[in-house]
């Protein structure tokens, strides 16, 4: 295994001391790390599911807009700032495992350094009451 | 490849009748490669003792640092080479995007806070970022990445032949981690301490001192054993020692590491507590090759 970023580690150790759900994507987009309350709201533990690929991990919760359509995988927040290297909002609903539909807002920003975008961090709000919906 | 400390007091000189023994010297280490080329790894007050022994000749030096706080650039005024005509002094750091390395280390070396500038070094110096590949100095493979402190710091890594040295004087790799369950790609630090001849690493804390102490950038006694034992290094020196830890203290400190090494199934005396003017010879044997000068 190559050792991960420093920024990448630093980024993962505040996650895992927070309540608020976190979701942590490498620079080439594929899930590294999600922490404790993301995986209450996803309904499976990270060290359940291990690191995704850039592309699979979307389709795994959802995530759906306010008509219940799916977002499609480039619209995402947290591809947007891992691609674009800028922050993204977004109000969506993610499918936990055991079905139940969780509309959350998420704020994705990406992770750069001297050396360049090493990834993106979302995290995850329950959404307001007159939420729209819509994918930023 | 021969490694000596010449420095091995974190945060600020702690010189006096309690640390003799330890030393009272701000970070600083010694290595001499098999072709002869002399490296010193930061630059806190212990370089002043080493730059007094090397002989007034044409020579070429490398000084890699691992950070920028003072304790570890402090002696680079006082290292006698840098006033000579004839060194080539070649000074690695790491990058920051605030400023160059030469622009953040005159910030030290000019006034008020010293008599002379950058400029006015008689040697021939020059300033580099350190790559983010591994690259090499005379007869040894240099790797340097970064790692849990304060502000940009870096580890090294020199490699020569069957040898390896790695210096993480101040690290944190615990902060917000479990070193003992977390996968090896996560820790901080452990692509350079992989499997390593000699461990050189941040110990200034005992256990009860580091609570107190979250976030300074610096590792408990027990942190650093878990990532010793994590890594495979073959040999273990603390260093960084607390200004306010005594001899008397260390000694204490030292036996309880020792016997902690052991239960966590390491080997018998490959962990100690570095002292000043102690010498390694890599690769080095657990018995016989401790030497103090």
């Amino acid at each position: 295994m190559s050792q991960k970023p420093l920024e990448l580690i630093l980024a993962r150790n505040l996650m895992s001391a927070l309540s608020t759900p976190a979701f942590l994507v490498d620079e080439g987009g594929v899930l590294v790390f999600y922490n404790e309350a993301a995986g209450l709201l996803l309904g499976k533990q990270f060290e359940e599911l291990g690191t995704v690929g850039a592309e699979e991990w979307g389709a795994l919760f959802g995530p759906f807009d306010g008509s219940g359509e799916p977002i499609p995988y480039d619209e995402l927040p947290l591809v947007t700032a891992v691609r674009s290297g800028r922050p993204a909002h977004a109000e969506l609903t993610i499918r936990s495992t055991d079905g139940s539909d969780h509309a959350v807002e998420a704020s994705a920003f990406p992770i750069l350094t001297a050396h360049g975008s090493q990834g993106a961090i979302a995290v995850f709000w329950p959404q307001a009451e007159n939420g729209t919906g819509a994918a930023a | 490849m021969r490694v000596k400390l010449w420095g091995t007091r974190g945060s600020i000189p702690a010189p006096g009748p309690e640390t003799v023994r330890y030393g009272g010297n701000t970070s600083c280490v010694g290595v001499e490669l098999e072709d002869g080329s002399l490296l010193a790894l930061d630059a806190g007050s212990g370089i002043r003792t080493l730059g007094l022994t090397l002989a007034e000749e044409p020579a070429r030096l490398h000084i890699l640092l691992t950070h920028l706080h003072l304790d570890h650039i402090m002696g680079l005024v006082f290292f006698a080479p840098a006033f000579r005509s004839q060194t080539e002094l070649v000074i690695w750091g790491p990058a920051s995007p605030e400023a160059s390395l030469r622009d953040r280390i005159a910030r030290y070396i000019s006034a008020p806070l010293s008599p002379v500038e950058v400029r006015e070094l008689p040697c021939d110096v020059s300033f580099r970022h350190c790559p983010e590949t591994e690259w090499e100095i005379g007869s040894a493979r240099i790797r340097a990445a970064s790692v849990t402190h304060r502000g940009p710091t870096l580890g090294y890594r020199i490699d020569e032949g069957e040898s390896s040295l790695t210096y993480i004087p101040d690290h944190e790799p615990a902060l917000g981690a479990d070193l003992d369950r977390l996968d090896e790609d996560w820790i901080s630090g452990f692509a350079l301490a992989r499997e390593t001849s000699l461990l050189i690493h941040d110990g200034q804390y005992a256990d009860p001192e580091y609570p107190a102490h979250l976030g300074w950038g610096h590792s408990a006694t027990s942190h650093a054993l878990s990532f010793a034992r994590r890594t495979g290094a073959r040999r273990t020196v603390l260093f960084h020692h607390d200004p306010l830890h005594s001899d008397e203290f260390l000694d204490g400190l030292g036996e309880r590491v020792r016997a902690d090494w052991v239960a966590l199934g390491g080997e018998e005396g490959a962990i100690e507590l570095g002292a000043e003017r102690t010498e390694y010879e890599l690769p080095c044997q657990l018995a016989g090759s401790l030497a103090r000068a």
